[in-house]
């Protein structure tokens, strides 16, 4: 079978969309739909997209997708959801999910209430080396855990953050979080799947770390963050950087028996286990060990690369894979909605902490 | 009469400002995205006493700002356009900003459209020049790319953009001037068009080879533009816009290592550039786009296929260069050399 897709929303991302829809099997991709009729006619034209539209009631009217993806920004995600849902499809979101938690209360109980499914794009949630950690705690090796520091490095220099930095009415300066919202899923979403708590603790600083940032201007961004987070049993630690440098993502997890350390731009996991030899031995065997480690996940990656599995959205494609599964199996989406809201629920309270100014 | 400039505060906008001003255009109205580029422009408007610049600060994106840019203005020259950055953006930025300034031109009140004329800088990009033989002459009459989505994306944009231009002049009766410049370079631009090569890495594959460049000094090219915005012969043609003296890929590469910094380069002729883009190309689709597609053979032959040019139409409306292409080139690789030196 093969379901019929259709995106909402034609920036940047929605290039992503639809490159790693074409790799979905059961996926077919049948228009692109946007207000601005010329973004919809770019993407169609550069993809070889059959149709595009620039009104969304004529799109599901014309075209009847069993799922929509929507990667317009999050302003108009309710509202979007809610069409998409009594046209009877199913949601692809792109994060951020809402503007605000209850939005994204919303959204749930909209996708609920008219039996379909959602997935957010938490795409890294899904790379190798996020599963390959999922693993480990699942199986005991890492015990439970004890910390998690996630941290995320961010080039406003890059192709997202210059069209940011060159737009003062840019959506993403709209958002209550502003800069920090458009991110903070990737961070928080690492996070939660080992830390159980509902409501945790949470402080949250943030601060200008571009120096050469004029701070007197009213479109001056905070671009540093530190989250501390601390749960019954477990505490976590997020960074956002939009100055450190090299940029990279990484996690780690403490365990009680070990801990993972997982680099996402090297897409490598390694173990820090406790070593085993007596006296200077113990201070002189163990870069040699975790050499070792990283050449098995060189090695790991090279397997990966010859069999065209290296791509960049690989974790998006898995993601994918695993939602259009649930929706031809009616099998549980690859994301709980629980979980989901639980990540909006603590950006949000980061936010109200960061930016107290910002009416909610 | 009232002249806005978009995109004045960037490398090619000052530069025309200073060449409509030189012209006899003194009330000018330059649209700029970035505050401090003002100071620049009032340095510019200094040599000119009865110059009346006047700024509007914003981003084409949005209509409020164009309908406060085309006030009053009899003659646009637009410049903006996106150069760099994702596709959507280049879209954006071209496109849309386009179709926003000329929704801006049709709604205002005042100057008829049939008395106003726009001049727009579209791009020697928009030419399919792909399935051309080795050496065909590329003048005005070249036939327009019929597979942009083949193309680079800033190709893409910029056709789309003309195409819009051409539209809505059938549609409102304007005069639309359309120029077409080569590469543009000099002082505050680029080291290297994709035409002499690519920087991968620490290396710099040198594709262009002998073929020549089409290469238009920035002043030469705001003169270009400023004579074609004056000329009234100009409503409703188009100029390719390019130097008299073109150096090759070769030449300038070998130029610029005398003259700015020794880097390593490695020369693929043409068949080799051509097997290795049909490689790469393979692996990207069999691949599902592991490596990007950034090297096709439709891309080769659209960047290092090699063609002669032909600017003897802009010849005609009385033009010729104001700075020689050794003038150009040296001052050029002087501010290259300048500009080495200060990085760490």
């Amino acid at each position: 079978m093969s379901l019929k897709a259709v995106i909402v929303g034609c920036g940047k991302i929605a290039d992503a969309h639809v490159e790693e829809l074409k790799k979905i099997p059961s996926a077919q991709l049948c228009a692109v739909c946007d207000l601005e009729p010329i973004m919809a006619e770019q993407l169609a034209v550069r993809y070889g997209v059959p149709r595009w539209y620039s009104d969304v009631a004529k799109l599901l009217a014309e075209e009847k997708p069993d799922v929509v993806h929507i990667t317009t920004p999050p302003q108009s995600h309710l509202a979007l959801t809610r069409v998409a849902v009594a046209a009877g499809c199913h949601v692809f979101l792109e994060k951020p999910v809402a503007l605000r938690h209850r939005d994204a209360e919303a959204i749930v109980a909209a996708v609920v209430a008219g039996g379909r499914k959602l997935a957010v794009n938490y795409w890294p949630r899904f790379e190798a080396p996020a599963l390959e950690l999922r693993r480990l705690y699942e199986t005991g090796v890492l015990g439970d855990p004890v910390h998690i520091e996630s941290s995320y490095g961010y080039d406003l220099a890059g192709d997202f953050g210059m069209a940011l930095r060159r737009d003062p009415n840019h959506w993403v300066r709209q958002m209550p979080g502003k800069l920090f919202q458009n991110v903070l899923d990737h961070v928080i979403n690492r996070i939660t799947p080992f830390l159980a708590d509902e409501q945790p603790f949470i402080h949250a600083v943030a601060y200008c770390g571009d120096t050469s940032a004029d701070q007197s201007r009213p479109d001056a961004l905070l671009d540093e963050l530190r989250v501390l987070i601390r749960g019954e049993h477990t505490s976590a630690y997020a960074t956002f950087s939009a100055n450190a440098r090299p940029i990279g993502q990484t996690l780690r997890v403490y365990g009680t028996r070990n801990t993972a350390f997982a680099d996402f731009g090297a897409r490598t996991v390694v173990l820090e286990r406790k070593q085993t030899f007596p006296s200077a031995l113990g201070r002189l065997f163990p870069p040699f060990l975790v050499a070792k480690d990283y050449l098995r996940q060189g090695l790991k990656n090279v397997n990966s690369f010859s069999h065209a599995r290296f791509h960049f959205f690989d974790g998006m494609r898995r993601l994918l894979g695993d939602f259009y599964s649930s929706i031809e199996n009616d099998t549980p989406p690859p994301l709980d909605y629980a979980e989901i809201l639980r990540v909006t629920s603590i950006m949000e309270r980061i936010f109200d902490q960061v930016y107290p100014e910002v009416q909610r | 009469m009232k002249v806005l400039v978009t995109g004045a505060g960037g490398f090619l906008g000052t530069h025309v400002v200073e060449r409509l001003l030189a012209h006899g255009y003194t009330d000018i109205r330059c649209l700029l995205r970035d505050r401090s580029k003002t100071a620049r422009l009032l340095a510019v408007s200094e040599s000119y006493p009865a110059a009346q610049l006047e700024f509007c600060y914003g981003n084409l994106r949005s209509p409020s700002v164009c309908a406060q840019a085309v006030a009053d203005v009899s003659l646009v020259v637009h410049l903006v356009a996106g150069m760099k950055g994702a596709a959507a953006e280049l879209f954006a930025d071209s496109v849309v900003a386009s179709r926003n300034l000329l929704d801006a031109l049709e709604a205002r009140d005042g100057i008829p459209m049939a008395q106003t004329r726009v001049v727009l800088v579209s791009s020697f990009g928009v030419y399919g020049v792909a399935s051309l033989r080795r050496g065909t002459r590329i003048d005005e009459s070249t036939p327009l790319e019929a597979h942009p989505e083949l193309r680079d994306t800033y190709s893409h944009s910029k056709l789309r953009q003309e195409q819009l231009f051409w539209e809505y002049r059938q549609k409102n009766g304007f005069e639309l001037v359309v120029l077409r410049p080569g590469v543009i370079y000099g002082p505050g631009g680029g080291a290297f068009s994709n035409r002499v090569g690519l920087q991968i890495g620490p290396l710099f594959f040198h594709l262009g080879g002998n073929n020549l460049l089409p290469l238009s000094y920035v002043v030469n090219c705001a003169e270009a533009i400023a004579l074609a915005a004056a000329h009234s012969d100009s409503a409703g043609q188009v100029y390719n816009v390019h130097d008299d003296v073109l150096p090759t890929a070769s030449s300038y590469l070998r130029e610029y290592k005398r003259h700015v910094r020794k880097i390593r380069s490695i020369r693929l002729p043409y068949f080799a550039t051509r097997i290795l883009a049909g490689l790469l190309e393979r692996y990207h689709r069999r691949s599902q786009g592991q490596l990007p597609g950034i090297l096709t053979r439709y891309k080769a032959a659209a960047a290092w296929g090699g063609n002669w040019f032909d600017n003897r139409k802009l010849h005609a409306l009385g033009w010729s260069p104001l700075v020689s292409t050794p003038d150009a080139m040296a001052r050029t690789f002087e501010y290259l050399r300048q500009k080495d030196a200060k990085l760490p």
